[in-house]
Order: structure tokens, then sequence, then C-alpha cells
């Protein structure tokens, strides 16, 4: 009995231990059991787990004869539990993302401390075949604590559910009770989160605006900004809605019902789960009706080929061509950074920003758009996107040796985003143009096409060329010799040291270097 | 939802009690469907105090009564809000901390409206009304304030400036030299005090003696400048930032004595129709002054503004020599008596709307500040260690 009692309580402490991972891995699966067992499927390994279930038939063996026959049994089982219970609340302990502990993970831990418990208490007092029942699930519900949080979260279900309609009331009531706030809605397959961000900052010219922080795009991320920092004296809600399914968008409509909307983009995003485009356009234009129904205005992205097919005649379009009410043109860059002409229906005003790129042109065209419609002044306009701040690392202007202009776009790593870095760079009119790239890796079959595709661009637009790594740098020369580039002005150096050195022996101050995928700290010191 | 404003008055200024009338005064103007009003009175010991019974003047006449009353207070940062915490909770009417999302100081004259209360506000991140800590202290001592003017190229009366040990020393040098620079008749001022407090005039060297001893007893700083004998006071009010502001229409405040001193700012009237602060005051609002000289003051008034770097709503003071009909900055109150409602009302804006737009001016300073980088995120201390050892590494 003594025996049997001290098993279980190490199986209940290593059962617990065990579910603090478990845990872990749910919140950061945001609570959804599908794409929990999708973790699980790619980390538990069959020999841990036959070895478990080993451990779980001895121990099932004691319950059910008697400690007396199966001693040692139990106490193999019981360090096999405390052990896998140890390593895996030690894998929380160590890791980046640690478990939050939220009100509802507490709830969740309450829960299952207690069903622990209980079956033991029971399991050991009742005796018999029902106490040998009890301790079977019991020794399960440890060994596996990957059954014991599906259980968890399965059983409290209905009390989350009710919490967050609480929560989501709660957020209605704040919402319905500031009388002049108006609301925002943001959403698209991308450049939702850059065009919150612009959008937000222009806008605080003449307004006090709340926005949803980084990614905090679900519904529920929704009521926990208006709960937490919604104030009275808040003029302009800015929200972002993401989506991945068809009416995730309605969802969030039907607690905020924003004023007014923009679209930044429709693509092929988040397939596995929306199937097709057309459905992705009706999600992102379940927005267009939450705002239709208020009579509110709705712009979107005009260059973008599926909004501007499908859109009816009541949404607003914005561009980068004049086809459009609202567009930018003369788009241009120098070493202040990307300068062009908005033109806001019938005003037209002149801008510089630092952020660098079409698709920010783009984004600062839709977010001065719908800034314009809300009163902003086209002056306070012009200076609040003079003073938007890149991404560290993305298209990030700096200054360079000998007085030369940097971009450091070294986090880019996909291959539209690296030719749109050369086309940048090409609108730095009338300035010597360098491209310090070693190219794009983990590409796989299509690293080499890709890589000859940089190589090409980078050629038809550069003066001078810095590839980086002999090896490395054979399909971007293959695609700059395809245009005819003079060898003279092509160089292979082995390290971003030598680069820069090379690069050094012709900067000027009338030169711009593009830094393509690498971090340059390492030789900007 | 409301926006909850901390009124804060008293303080341990000689113009505490001019305070509490224009503090009162607000409150009672504010549009309290918009605003959750929190008083937060602070006496002449600097102790902060809260109670429901001071948004009216009747409980202040009795004191002991009304602080025996009240629950001391102070403002603290808890998490990111700024919230006025209950000092004194007692265990079965405990009173929850209250949320404050913005400051209104209605504050006059040293230890308060002069940067220390402003200063106090920005340090706690709370957004607040009016003048921030720069133009709040210069605005302060007329001697700075001067040297600002006329940096600024604008017109001020030349002056002479001196500490008081420095004229226990030489009193006869620096008599001298006020002869001699200055002439009679002179005013004298400390030169940090508003409302009048401790100036005179002075036609000869006995006054002047007794002026200065006057003046030093309420400042350790004397400003000397020449007085002018035809003169008119002309005030105008200025509402806004440095990036838009107006100017309300120009008053002309009558004197009893030779220059306007405490007992007609506040205390005129006082018997007749109760303490109104500065709007009971006699005074022609418009000034009768011609539309030239009118707009004149305006345009100066809202360059004083600029140069100040001046937030809120403050009251400009000008004097005109009726002899050249030259206008001369006198000086400026960052938190005017009555917060100069009266000018504004004068130009059809009603008190309500003038507070109104007080708190939004408050919030957009505080966007603006908001949307500069103040941190970066490099961890400097990072690389850093002290010792002996890998001494060569720690350099910054």
């Amino acid at each position: 009995m003594i025996l049997s009692a001290i098993a279980m309580i190490i199986a209940i402490i290593s059962g617990l231990l065990g579910l603090v991972r478990q845990y872990q891995m749910l919140q950061q699966n945001s609570y959804f059991a599908s794409r929990y067992f999708g973790w699980l499927k790619g980390n538990l390994s069959a020999f841990v787990l036959v070895l478990r279930g080993f451990a779980m038939a001895l121990a099932i063996l004691a319950a059910s004869f008697g400690e007396n026959i199966l001693k040692e049994s139990l106490t193999l089982f019981a360090a096999v539990a405390l052990y896998f219970g140890w390593k895996s609340a030690s894998l929380n302990a160590s890791s980046i993302k640690k478990l939050v502990w939220t009100a509802r993970i507490k709830r969740m831990f309450a829960f299952s401390l207690v069903l622990l418990l209980l079956l033991g208490v029971l399991g050991l007092v009742v005796g018999g075949t029902i106490g040998s029942v009890l301790l079977t699930v019991l020794i399960l519900l440890t060994i596996f604590p990957e059954t014991l949080c599906v259980l968890s979260l399965t059983a409290l279900k209905p009390v989350e559910k009710s919490y967050a309609s609480y929560y989501i009331s709660d957020a209605k009531k704040i919402l319905s009770s500031s009388r002049d706030i108006k609301v925002i809605g943001i959403t698209g397959s991308f450049g939702k989160t850059s065009t919150k961000y612009i959008l937000s900052r222009i806008l605080s010219e003449k307004y006090n605006v709340l926005h949803t922080p980084e990614s905090f795009n679900t519904p529920m991320g929704v009521v926990r900004t208006i709960r937490e920092s919604l104030r009275a004296d808040t003029e302009i809600f800015v929200c972002e809605m993401g989506a991945k399914n068809v009416g995730d968008i309605k969802e969030i409509c039907d607690i905020v019902h924003p004023d007014h909307a923009l679209i930044t983009s429709v693509g092929a995003q988040h397939l596995e789960t929306f199937k097709t485009v057309e459905n992705v356009f009706k999600t992102k234009f379940e927005l267009y009706d939450a705002v239709k129904a208020k009579d509110g205005l709705v712009f979107a992205n005009g260059d973008n080929k599926i909004i501007s097919d499908n859109a009816d005649k009541t949404v607003i379009l914005y561009s980068t061509d004049n086809k459009t009410k609202y567009y930018a043109e003369n788009i241009n860059a120098s070493r202040h950074g990307a300068t062009f002409d908005i033109v806001l229906d019938k005003t037209k005003i002149s801008v510089t920003t630092k952020l660098l790129g079409r698709h920010n042109v783009l984004n600062i065209v839709g977010a001065a758009a719908l800034a314009f419609n809300l009163g902003v002044e086209p002056d306070d306009i012009a200076f609040a996107i003079s003073r938007l701040n890149p991404t560290e690392h993305r298209l990030e202007m700096k200054g360079s040796v000998k007085g030369s202009l940097l971009i450091d776009d070294a986090y880019n790593a996909n291959p539209e985003g690296c030719l749109e870095a050369v086309n940048v760079l090409n609108s730095f009119s009338g300035m010597k143009k360098v491209i310090i790239t070693p190219g794009l890796v983990e590409l796989g079959e299509k690293e080499f096409e890709c890589n000859k595709d940089l190589g090409r661009a980078a050629a038809l637009v550069c003066d001078k060329i810095i590839f980086v790594g002999k090896k490395r740098s054979e399909p971007l020369v293959q695609g700059a010799q395809e245009t005819n580039f003079s060898p003279d002005d092509m160089y292979i150096a082995s390290s971003f040291m030598e680069a820069m050195e090379i690069y050094s022996t012709f900067a000027d101050e009338n030169t711009v270097v593009l830094l393509e995928n690498d971090l340059p700290d390492n030789y900007l010191k | 939802m409301k926006t909850t404003v901390a009124f804060i008055f008293g303080c341990r200024s000689v113009e505490h009690e001019v305070s509490i009338i224009s503090a009162v005064q607000a409150m009672r103007s504010i549009n309290r469907e918009k605003y959750d009003i929190v008083p937060v009175y602070v006496t002449k010991n600097g102790e902060m105090y809260w109670s429901e019974k001071m948004f009216e003047i009747e409980p202040f006449r009795d004191m002991k009564t009304l602080l025996a009353d009240a629950e001391p207070v102070t403002l603290l940062k808890s998490g990111k809000d700024v919230v006025l915490k209950f000092l004194n909770n007692k265990m079965f009417a405990k009173k929850k901390d209250i949320v404050i999302n913005v400051a209104f100081p209605v504050v006059h004259g040293t230890n308060c409206e002069d940067g220390t209360l402003q200063g106090y506000l920005e340090f706690l991140g709370l957004p607040y009304v009016g003048c921030d800590v720069l133009s709040s202290s210069v605005g302060m001592d007329k001697a700075v304030f001067k040297y600002v003017m006329k940096a600024a190229e604008l017109p001020v009366l030349d002056c002479i400036c001196f500490y008081a040990r420095e004229y226990a020393k030489k009193s006869d040098e620096i008599i001298e030299k006020a002869e001699k620079e200055i002439g009679y008749p002179m005013i004298v001022k400390p030169v940090n005090l508003g409302s009048s407090v401790g100036i005179s005039k002075a036609s000869n060297k006995a006054a002047l003696l007794d002026a200065i001893d006057l003046a030093v007893s309420f400042s350790d700083k004397v400003l000397i400048e020449h007085a002018v004998s035809a003169i008119r006071e002309i005030n105008c009010s200025v509402v806004g930032d440095a990036d838009a502001c107006e100017a309300s229409v120009c008053e002309e405040p009558f004197m009893n004595d030779e220059i306007l001193s405490y007992e007609d700012k506040y205390m005129s009237n006082s018997k007749s129709s109760g303490s109104k602060g500065m709007a009971s005051l006699s005074r022609k609002i418009p000034a009768d002054i011609s539309e030239e000289k009118s707009e004149e003051i305006r345009n100066l008034a809202k360059a004083v503004f600029k140069a100040l770097g001046a937030a809120g709503v403050v009251r400009i003071d000008f004097i005109i020599d009726t002899d050249t009909d030259k206008v001369y900055v006198n000086e400026i109150n960052t938190i005017p008596g009555s917060l100069s409602f009266y000018l504004w009302e004068a130009t059809n804006l009603p008190y309500s709307e003038l507070l109104d737009r007080l708190i939004s001016l408050a919030f957009r300073r505080s966007r603006n500040r908001d949307n500069l980088t103040f941190t970066i995120d490099t961890n400097i201390l990072s690389g850093v260690s002290f010792g002996s050892k890998g001494a060569k590494g720690s350099k910054l």
C-alpha cells in the first residue's frame, strides 16, 4: 500500500511535469487540438513510445495483481515516468518561447491536478477491480501526459467558451460606450501589418489612435486589445484582421463593427485551409460587407489583379498607376529615401520616406488615402510619412564607407523579395549602383535557377557587382554573363570583409550599395 | 467611457488661493458628459489630497474640516497607467486606485507653475495640459524670459539683473549701475513670481532701496527695468502649440495703483461678488486700442508663444509706451489666472470648449512625443564588463 501510494505520488508529479511541456506546445498551437497533434506527429519517436508503453504495462500489472507480486516493476515505472516528466519540463524551461501561465493554462492545470489526485486516492481506497481500473487510467494519463493535455483541453472547452463569450461581450460594451470612436478594419493576404503601422502613424497627426499590437489579429487578440488598451480618449481604433478560414473576418467584424476598411491584397496564402483563391477573396471581402452595412469607405489595392477584377464600383481603389482615384507617381529614390507624389483625388502631395520598395509605396498610398478621407491635412500626412521607420535589415538605408549609401536588406531571403530589392536599387537614378550578395540559400532544386535570375537582374542594374563565395556565386556569375556584363566590373570575394575592402576602393559619395541576404554587422564594425 | 482628468491645484506658492479659485472655476465649467473629474489639491506643505467636496469654493474656506475629511493621495506609475493612489486605505473601506488619463495643472507661481509640476508629470509619463518643463521654467524667470525674447528679436525693455547675495556684498555698485543704465523711475521685480507679488516702483534712491529690499525677500534673483511713465498695459491670450496657435482679443486691465498690484489682480470686487479671480478684475474687453495696434499685439503674442515653445493657454502681458506708441513684451503667464477664459469667451470660444481644446492639445503633445524614438533597442550593456579581467573588450 505504502509503496503504491509513493509510486502514485511520483507518477502524479511526473505527469504534471510532463504536462508543462505539452501545454507549452498546445499554447503555441493556439489551443487547436489538430495543430497540436501535427506537432506531436513530428516529435514523438517510436523508441520513446515503446519505452513508456512498457513502463505503463508494468505499472498496470502491479495495479491489477497487487504490489507484492511486482515491486520492481512499480519502482521501474516510477523511475521512467519521473525521467520523462523531468525531461519534458526542462525542455520547456530551456526553450526561447516558454509556457505562459495564463488564466486558461492555470485552470487546465488545476483541473488535471484534481483529476489525478482523485483517481489516485479513489483507486487506492476503493481497491478491487474498480480501483485497478482507476489506477490504470491514472498511470496512462501520467506516463502519457499528451492524453492528459487533450483531456483537460476538451473537458474545459465549455468553460473556456463561456469565458470567451464574456470577454467578447465586455469588449463590445466598451466599444459601444465609446461614443465617437471610429473603427478601421485592415485585412489582406500580405502587407496588412505594415499598412496598419503606417496608417496609425499618419492618423496620429490628428487623432488619438489605438491599433492592435504586432500579430494580435484573431478575435480574441482584438478583444484583448480593446479590453486592455482602449481608453476614453481613443478616437480611432485600427484593427488588423487575420483569416485562415472562410468566416474568420466576419467573426471579428461582428465584434468591432468597422466603420471603414482597407484591403491590402488578396493572394494565395493559407490555401491549405482556404482551398481556393476565390475563398480568400470572399473572406477578405467579409470586411467590405460589414463596412458597407454602415455606409463606410472601403479602400483596396488596385494593383492587385484579383481585387481590381472582382471588386465592385463602391470600392475605392489605390495603386501605383494613374488609373485609380488615389495613386502614386514619379516614384524615385535618392540618398534621402524614396520620393514620390501621392495623388489624393484632386489633391497632390510630394513625399519622402525611408521606406523603400514598391510594396511600401503602395501601402503608404492606401494609408494616406484613408487618412485623407478622415480629415488629416495633406501637409500632416506628408510629415508623418517622412517620419516612418523601416524594419531593421529590411531595405534599411544606412551610411557606409567614404560617404556612400548602404541599403541593408540582409534579412531578405526570398526570390521575389530579392528581385524587388534590385528594382529598388535601380530607382536610385543618377547614382553609381553596386550589389554585394552571396545569393540565396536553402531553396532546394529551385536554388540554382533563382540565383541565376538574381545574377542577371543585378547585372542589368548595377555598375559594379561583388559576389561573395567562389562556389556559391557560380549561378550568379552565369546569370550575369548572359547580359554581357563587363567581367572587369565583377568581383568575387571570399568573405564579406573582403567584399567591403573591394567596395571601399571605388565607393564615393555618389555610390549606393545593396547588401542582399546577409548580416552586415560583422564587417561594418 | 469618459476621459479621466486630474485637476492639480493649490501647491506651495504665494498664489495658492488664486489657484484654488481658478481650478474650481475650471472644474465647474468642464463638460462632465465627456470627462470624469478628479480633484487633486496640493496643500501649502506639498501634500496631495482628494475629496468629493473639492468641486466648490465653499469647503475651502474651512480648510481644517476639509482636510480632516479628505483622503491623502499620490500619483504613481502602475503598469502602463498612471494612477491616483489612496494612501490611508482603511481595511473595510478600501478605495480603488483611479486611473488618470490626463493631468490638468491649474497652479500659479513658483514650485508648481515653473516647470516643477510639469517635470513630475513628464517623469510619470502622464499627458498634461499646458506648457512643458522648459517653456514653463523660462516663462517663470522674468530675466531669462527677457533674454530669450531678445534672442528672438522681440521687443522687451532693457534690464539689469542681480542676485541677493551679490547685492548684499556690493549694493552701492549695483545701485550706481541701475541709476546709470536704467534711470529713474524704475521697477524692481523678483524674477520668479507671478501675480505682481513683490513688485514695486521707485522714483528715487530711497524708494529703490526699499523696493530692492522687498524684492529680495521673495526671490534670490532680482531684476530692475525702466518704468515707462506714460504706460498702458494690454494683455492677450494665446491657445495652441508650436505648430498652430491663435490669439484672443486684447484686454486692458485698470490700475488703482501705478502698477497692477496683487490686490488689484485678485482682491478688488471680492467683497461684493465673492472671489471670482482674474475674471472679476475691473478691465476693458476688448481693449480700447486701434485695430492695427490690436493686430500688432496679437501677432506679437503668437510670436512670443512660438519663441518660447509654449503650449496650452497662456496670457502675455504687454506695455505700450504711449509717448512713443511702442509695444513691449512685459511677461508671460504660462498658467494664467482663471485660464484667461474671459478673454476666450469674448473671442467666441465658450469656456467648456476651451477646456476641451486644452485637453486635446495635451494628448496631441503626448502622441507627438510617443512618435519620436526615445529608446534604441541595442543592448550596449551586454558588451560591457568592469574590473581587471577582459578590460580590453569593455571599451564603449
